[in-house]
């Protein structure tokens, strides 16, 4: 007669040798390599798309006649490749051949020196950003006089009686370093911001790798 | 993971572990990626045990999660990384155990749906419609009604 179910899942498990527990090692190692091994590959592919964009931004603000945008960026873009290329050494030169807690120790020192650099940067960067956008779109061309023409008459003739600095309209300086400000003031933060949309998933997932680590050290 | 808190609190049922890893795994690898992940989430969520079941309840809820999260981000990586894979069958491992009824059981449990392999694996364990129900979030009604089917189902495979 044929066994049901329910006897060969017995008679199968009375064997002690069917239940052996598999050793507990190396989880941890594992994942640390597996979270940094991961987060090279998502910087590489960042690396890589700021490079294609430093390349292709000075052809497309020529054919959209934003040159004046396009060059500030492209340099923008090198240098960000510049540092990045940096940084991406010195993760490479962790030391693999550690315990996985100073391996990710180390990455996560890594980690916060470089947001620190990036922070730093963004107050710059952001500021550069806007005066670039800003140039660009003063020098685009309609009907043979610039778009900053257009709006300085547009400006003098609305408010005549405006103060000119340099034939720019204070009401027209003042925003523009008010914006300036603002974006030097916050660009730390917003440089935090957008590290933690591409890899916050990843940062969190080390920060409680880590602390799982640390519980066990206790 | 404190080696005590292993010892005491996971060892001892670490056959509910592997019998639940067993169904969703393949390899000897991935088998023993599950075991250690059930382990770390059970260390991890340890906290949030309420006694309002029993602690080897617990676990098999726990264990049965695991397996599922971890056979889905499996199939979207799988889903990324075609080219990496190869097709199950080449990846299987069916002789596990010594006793050869109980390897082709898994095979046969391993062609269910992912639900229904917990749903059986409970069941053969002799947990209550009732706990089955409440470890799959489900009603009682439902259960029965599905461990007729996946009995029929599991004897039309081995046979």
């Amino acid at each position: 007669m044929e066994k049901s179910i329910e006897t060969i899942w017995k008679e199968g498990f009375i064997k002690n040798d069917a239940l052996v527990a598999p050793k507990l090692n190396d989880l941890y190692n594992q994942k640390s390599i597996d979270i940094v091994e991961k987060f090279k590959r998502m910087y590489k592919i960042n690396r890589i798309a700021i490079v294609a964009f430093a390349i292709l931004i000075i052809p497309i603000s020529y054919i959209t006649k934003t040159i004046y945008l396009g060059i500030p960026m492209a340099l923008l873009f090198i240098t960000v490749t510049i540092i990045a290329q940096k940084f991406s050494k010195q993760l490479d030169a962790i030391d693999k051949n550690t315990s996985s807690y100073e391996y990710l120790s180390s990455f996560d020192k890594w980690v916060k020196d470089m947001i620190t650099v990036n922070s730093k940067l963004s107050t710059f960067m952001y500021p550069y950003i806007f005066i670039a956008m800003a140039l660009g779109f003063w020098f685009i061309d309609i009907d043979e006089d610039i778009l900053g023409n257009m709006l300085i008459n547009g400006i003098t003739s609305e408010f005549p009686t405006t103060y000119l600095v340099n034939g720019f309209p204070i009401l027209l300086i003042i925003p523009f370093l008010i914006m300036i400000g603002v974006l030097a003031f916050f660009g730390g933060k917003i440089g935090k911001w957008d590290i933690n949309l591409v890899y916050g998933g990843i940062l969190r997932k080390l920060e409680e790798l880590l602390s799982d680590m640390e519980e066990l050290r206790k | 993971m404190s080696s005590d808190f292993y010892t005491t609190q996971i060892l001892p049922y670490a056959a509910i572990i592997i019998k639940i890893c067993r169904a969703y795994t393949n390899t000897q690898e991935d088998f023993e990626d599950y075991y250690q992940e059930v382990c770390l989430q059970i260390w991890r969520s340890k906290d949030n045990f309420k006694e309002q079941s029993a602690w080897s309840t617990w676990i098999y809820r726990l264990s049965l999660n695991v397996c599922l999260t971890f056979l889905k981000k499996k199939k979207n990586n799988s889903q990324n990384n075609t080219s990496d894979l190869l097709p199950d069958e080449v990846l299987v491992d069916s002789s596990v155990f010594s006793d050869e009824s109980l390897n082709q059981l898994y095979t046969a449990i391993k062609q269910l749906s992912e639900i229904d392999r917990g749903v059986i694996l409970l069941y053969l364990e002799e947990k209550s419609y009732q706990e089955i129900a409440d470890i799959m979030g489900t009603n009682t009604n439902n259960i029965g009604v599905r461990i007729t089917r996946i009995k029929e189902r599991l004897r039309k495979i081995l046979n």
